[in-house]
């Protein structure tokens, strides 16, 4: 019999984190999601909370409201993310602020207070988002890349202040998937990028969960502060 | 109903959530201290945790306000309780 896990997912209201949110619920774990906006679901086992990941206090209150009702978190899926693709000389300080403060400092913010209830137990599973935008160097990424470098660097030097603690933290970067956040990018440029991965495709939510739950499976407690990136990409 | 936190009240919480609090004052972090840096996380995550079953109240200890302090208030257990106040307080 599987165990019912208390899963929690940032930015589920849409994309990968949508599909990673469904796979949970599809397997019996309890998920409680978050994105700006309300979300209305008609699976019981779904709780949403909407806020902003970069909000101190709104994430503390979730984190200790999801305590407080499920007594535990098993893993946490720092999936919320924003893009904005344009030359680094034509980009305006409050987009490069804003998408540190959803992809950096939101990911910091989940990673601290899920790690503190995770404390208590001795045991958990942080997932972390990056994007083959770092290791590629894409141009016209600059702000998106620099700040999915931060959430690697962040990943791996928590993985080892966490690790005699039973807390692995790990993170997956993904290949294009045909999601909002690219869907506004041109053919040439989008072939032109699928072209420098070992397998040229775009790649699916099933590919992310794939690894998502590799790191989750109770058989990976001693793999912590690894990135693995989708389509055959090396960092 | 949660408990009005009080100065006595804070203090009890936190010689509970110690490992080993010996004394009326116990040295938290620092000289003379049982806590290693890791210690002192675990003790954090634990007493906010505690302090929010009993009061109610959701704090972040490790703020900008303790960080930027010359004298450290997680020392020992009586500066913790003054700084645990006054974050609720202000």
């Amino acid at each position: 019999m599987k165990t019912r896990r208390i899963i929690i997912v940032t930015g589920s209201s849409r994309g990968i984190g949508h599909d990673v949110a469904a796979h949970f619920l599809a397997r019996g774990d309890i998920v409680h999601g978050c994105s700006r906006g309300p979300v209305t679901s008609a699976n019981r086992r779904y709780r949403h909370h909407a806020l902003d990941v970069g909000d101190e206090a709104a994430v503390v209150a979730m984190i200790r409201e999801v305590v407080a009702r499920d007594g535990r978190i098993d893993a946490l899926i720092n999936n919320a993310g924003i893009a904005s693709m344009n030359h680094a000389l034509l980009t305006p300080a409050k987009v490069a602020q804003d998408i540190f403060s959803t992809n950096f400092q939101g990911t910091f913010l989940f990673c601290r207070e899920v790690a503190k209830a995770m404390l208590r137990r001795k045991t958990g599973r942080i997932v972390n988002f990056t994007s083959i935008a770092h290791p590629l160097r894409l141009e016209g990424e600059s702000l998106y890349a620099a700040s999915k470098a931060a959430v690697e660097s962040f990943t791996q030097i928590l993985a080892r202040e966490l690790g005699p603690t039973g807390i692995t933290v790990n993170a997956v970067g993904p290949s294009p998937v045909p999601t909002d956040m690219v869907r506004n990018v041109p053919r040439r440029k989008m072939d032109a990028l699928l072209s420098r991965q070992a397998i040229p495709r775009f790649g699916t939510s099933a590919d992310v969960v794939n690894v998502v739950e590799f790191f989750l499976s109770p058989a990976s407690e001693f793999v912590t502060g690894q990135v693995i990136y989708l389509g055959g990409v090396s960092g | 109903m949660n408990a009005e936190p009080t100065p006595e009240k804070i203090r009890q919480v936190i010689l509970r959530t110690l490992p080993r609090a010996e004394g009326d004052n116990p040295a938290i972090f620092g000289a003379g201290a049982s806590l290693d840096s890791l210690g002192l996380v675990n003790f954090l995550a634990d007493l906010e945790y505690r302090l929010a079953e009993a009061f109610g109240c959701e704090v972040v200890l490790a703020s900008d306000r303790a960080m930027s302090r010359r004298r450290s208030p997680f020392r020992d257990a009586n500066a913790l309780t003054e700084y645990i106040m006054e974050l609720l307080t202000t």
